[in-house]
Order: C-alpha cells, then structure tokens, then sequence
C-alpha cells in the first residue's frame, strides 16, 4: 500500500464501523424492517469506496453493492458490512507492523512508516 | 370486459392519481359519493372561498326576496332548475342522472320563507340550516344547490384544472349557469368543457377541499345530538319523528339558530373528507395478524375472511401510488373468485414499466386463501389476464409457492410475455413493516418480486 491508499483505508473503515454500529442498533429493533433509501445510497457508496480499497481482498466476488429494488433488511445490510470490516481487518493486518512495546505501524510500500494505526484484530499480523 | 369503475382520467388514458390533483376525479357511469358542504366554503381560510359563499347565500336570499315580493313562480322556477347539478357528478347514484326536486318542496321552501320572519327578514346564513326545517332536504340537495349557484366559478375551475392535467375539452353547445348579475339562469354558449364519454355531457371538478360525506350541520347531527339534549327528556326520544321535529324548528327560530352558533364555534373540527382514507397504521398490523392467524381453505369462512381483511389492507397499503377501483367477485369454470382492481396511474417506475411492457390500465390481484399454489390457480388467473388487465397480474396467497409453480409462470412469460407475481404472507408482513417505519412503500415489495421474477426469466 502506499500513503494515500493507507489515508482512504483509515477514512473508509471509520465509516464503514460506524455505519456497522447505527445499522446494528437498527437491526436488533427491527431486523427485517426495510432499509430506506436515502441510508441505502450512503451505504452503497461507502461499500463502493471499500470495494476500491479491497480489490481482491473483497468479501464476495460478485458482490458490488445493494440493489435497492430488492428492498434489502436491516439485517441484510448488518451481515454485508460484518463482512466488510473483517475484510478490512485482514488487509490491515497484512500491511501493519508491530514495534517492541506493542505500538502498530503501517507498511508503506512493505518498509515500516511511521504512521501508526491500530492493532489488527486478525491472527497473522507482522513482528 | 368493462373496464371497472371508469374515471375520467382513464378514459383518456392520463396517469395522475387522486392524490396528485386538487380535484376529486369523476367517475364516468356513476356519482362520487361525497358533497359539496357549503361550510367548508364559509369556515375556510381562502378569501375566494369565502367570497364563493357568501355570493350562494346571496343568491338563495335572493329567492327568499322573490318569494316575499309575491313573485312565487320566478322563484319556484329558479329553485327546481338549481335543485340538480348533473355536470358535478355527486352523490349516490348509480345511473348519473338526478331528478329536480318535486312541486310540493318548492311549496314548503316558499312557504318557509314567508312564515318564519327572521328568514323573510334576514334571510338565512348558511344554506345547509334548510334541512333543519323542510322534509326532503338532505345533504344532496344543499349539493345540487351550491354547484348550481357556483356554476359559472366552477366551470373556469374546470377549464383552468382541465388544462393543467391535459384533459380534452370539447365545446359543448349549451350549459345553464345562474347569473349573479342578473339573478337567474341564464344558458351559456359554446364552452369548452371536458364531457363524459360515455354520456356526451358536460363534466364539472369539483375542488377537494369542499367535499364531505355529510354537510356539517345536517338534521341528523341535530337530531341525534343536540335537539334530545335541549327538548326531550331521552325516554322520549322514540316518540317523536323527524315530520314532528322539522315541525318544532320552524316554530323555535332561536333553537335552531343556537344548533347553528354551536357548529360555528366547533367550525376547527369540520374537515373534508376523501374519497378514499386509509386505515391507520395500527389497524394494519391488527389485520395482518388477523391474517396470519387464519387458518387456510374455506373452514369457518376463512376464504371470505381473508378476502375482507386483504381487501382492508391492500388498498390502504397501496395508497396513494395506486387508488384502488373495486373488489370484485367472478366466477371460472364454476369456481367463485374474488379479485382487487386497482388502476395503474403509473405514478413510479415499476408501473410505467408494466403499463408500457404488459398494457396494464388496472392491476388485478387475485386472492387465494389456499396451502399451496396450484397450477390451475395461474390458469385461472391467465385467462382472465385481457384488455385493461393486459399480461400482468398478481395472485395473494398465504405461503412460499412450489418450485414447480414459479417454473409455470416463468413458462407463461417465456411462451405469451404474460407476467404473473405472486405475493405471500412474508411478504405482507414486509409490506406492513414498511408502511408502518416509512423506511420503503409497501408497493416496492410488489417491484422486488417483479424484479426477481424477471431476473429469472429467460433472456
């Protein structure tokens, strides 16, 4: 990854988390209670955005984004955006460094920044 | 095949829905069942309005000014002649054609004006305080007498809405119009004016905003709740008739003119009434379970009952992206089927989509209170699909239907370009989800199955 691909991953996974926890909110309310389409089209250009951030490491292949004439749930979106972060954890934890007192940092065309980020959730990161 | 119910905007094949127009749309082969409420003109906060009601008063003062100059037959005359309004089409009937009101009510009005002196002295307020007195007067006739009166508004009404909405105008040779100026009916010449087509006459809209089902002061509102309270003790209410209390009002001005003041004062809660009002949210769900609850088959006329609660809730569901037509019952090779019509106003997409792909003027759902969906449930249906239907229905059922089905109707599209949706028990609880949080129209659920179903058909 390189500093501006590293600036839109942060940019896009702070969206992505927050939009997960207010649709997690909604989904236990009313799981399959119709999503609206104002929150849809936001929804769908954040997932959009993190498809270009992804690339292959994308959840499902054939997976773009929502089609708002099937009138997707709550819970649709929920488990799509799960999907997401857990992408997003992998691909941080493939490009993020460990120092000696636990301290993350990005790995900006794979030599250590020094730009700090947060600790991968997933197994495997580097040492 | 008829198209059911007719309006005029289907005639001419015109996509606005009720809801979209300040007007009530016209039936063509029979009334709206609504009037005109000269109150709603008095109490509303337009000057024109206002100003429309006081020139009615003016004009039926005007009788009463006649009738105690002894000039009897001019205002028996000008009284039968605005006594019926054909061209505003309301009121109950079923064959569009109205009868003037009879000599022995003309008698009784005259008679009135001349043997109550306030009325012959001031004349009366509001038109409706008629029936208060006059067996025979109802909130038809107070109707028939304010569009008479208004005729010359209401026809540049008419021409101003009809050309908004592209709605033809034909001139018609002659219209009777009360002229204000001149205090009596005069026949206009030559207007353009939209007609019925069905009966080349000349057609009037009527704005929405003066319709009611019943005139805010009506006999019976009188009668029932302010008349026992002031006379009768209530034992002996069974007793008296309405002849005996017409009797007691035009004897006891200042009692009716008390009733008037009171409906003045409560004037905030006199509202117009739609031709159609949807039921409240609650009310939905209460259906919806309802329906959920009901066993399927015709055990304990569960068939019926799912009928009448789907008949309930979809029009309501639906409103306003389509108004619904009618509920109907038919019978197929023996079987009684009952169906709602709703017409295609193609006020989104999707309905643009089935009016310009399948020629659908008016949806048909067809109700199947069964287990399971048969195929003769989709040939039933098929054959029905022709003329305003086009190729595109909906069946109603209670759950997911065989794959073997879904193929059928697959096959229909792929064999005759006819699309059959069917709709399920899952998806009315999304439909009700949505109507109640407002997150999506319940109408987008009927567009998720066309999607699906057409994401499946053979390219």
């Amino acid at each position: 990854m390189n500093k501006e691909e590293v600036e839109s991953f942060e940019k896009n996974e702070a969206q992505l988390r927050k939009i997960y926890e207010e649709m997690t909110i909604l989904s236990k309310k009313k799981p399959d209670d119709a999503i609206n389409e104002f929150k849809l089209e936001i929804i769908n250009k954040i997932i959009e955005e993190c498809n270009g951030i992804l690339k292959n490491n994308k959840p499902f292949k054939d997976f773009k984004k929502f089609d708002k004439d099937l009138v997707p749930s709550n819970s649709d979106v929920v488990v799509i955006l799960s999907q997401y972060i857990s992408c997003f954890g992998k691909v941080r934890s493939e490009n993020s460094v460990e120092n000696m007192v636990n301290e993350f940092y990005w790995l900006i065309d794979n030599k250590k920044s020094s730009i700090r980020t947060s600790r991968p959730k997933q197994i495997g990161y580097n040492k | 095949m008829a198209f059911i119910r007719p309006r005029l905007n289907d005639y001419y094949n015109l996509s606005f829905t009720q809801s979209e127009v300040d007007f009530t749309i016209p039936f063509l082969d029979e009334d709206i069942p609504l009037f005109v409420d000269p109150f709603l003109l008095w109490k509303s906060p337009s000057l024109q309005d206002n100003s429309l009601h006081t020139s009615l008063i003016n004009c039926f003062n005007n009788i009463v000014s006649l009738a105690n100059q002894n000039k009897e037959e001019i205002a028996s005359r000008i009284l039968r002649d605005c006594s019926e309004c054909e061209e505003a089409g309301l009121g109950f009937s079923e064959t569009k054609k109205g009868l003037k009101i009879g000599k022995h009510i003309i008698e009784n009005i005259i008679k009135l004006f001349k043997d109550i002196p306030q009325i012959r002295k001031n004349g009366l307020i509001h038109l409706e305080e008629i029936q208060l007195y006059i067996e025979g007067m109802g909130p038809d006739r107070i109707s028939d007498f304010t569009c008479s009166f208004l005729k010359s508004f209401l026809i540049d009404y008419t021409i101003e809405q009809s050309k908004k909405y592209d709605i033809p105008l034909i001139k018609i040779k002659s219209i009777d119009v009360y002229d204000y100026k001149k205090h009596d009916i005069v026949r206009e010449h030559d207007l353009d004016l939209p007609i019925n087509p069905e009966t080349k006459k000349p057609v009037l809209l009527i704005p929405k905003r003066w319709l009611r089902k019943n005139t805010w002061i009506n006999s019976d509102d009188y009668f029932s709740k302010f008349y026992p309270e002031i006379i009768l003790k209530r034992e002996d209410k069974k007793k008296i008739n309405r002849v005996d209390i017409l009797d007691y009002n035009r004897k006891n001005y200042d009692v009716v003119q008390s009733y008037i003041k009171f409906k003045e004062k409560i004037k905030v809660d006199c509202k117009n009434d739609p031709l159609f009002e949807p039921i409240p949210i609650f009310s939905t769900k209460r259906i919806l379970n309802s329906i959920l609850k009901l066993s399927v088959g015709r055990e304990g006329n569960a068939d019926r009952k799912y009928e009448d609660y789907l008949f309930k809730l979809m029009a309501s569901l639906f409103y306003p992206d389509l108004d619904f037509a009618a509920a109907q019952s038919r019978t197929d090779s023996g079987v009684l089927i009952r169906d709602l019509i709703f017409y295609n106003n193609r006020s989104m997409d999707f309905l643009k989509d089935i009016f310009e792909l399948y020629k659908t003027r008016q949806i048909v759902f067809e109700i199947k209170n069964v287990k399971e969906l048969e195929s003769e449930h989709i040939n039933q249906l098929n054959r029905y699909m022709a003329n305003q239907f086009g190729n595109f229905g909906i069946i109603i059922t209670r759950n997911r239907i065989p794959k073997k089905i879904f193929k059928n109707t697959i096959d229909l599209w792929g064999g005759q370009r006819k699309c059959i949706i069917i709709v399920n028990d899952e998806d009315l609880q999304i439909m009700v989800s949505v109507f109640e949080s407002k997150q999506r129209k319940p109408i987008e659920v009927v567009k998720k199955k066309y999607i699906e179903f057409t994401r499946k058909c053979p390219s």
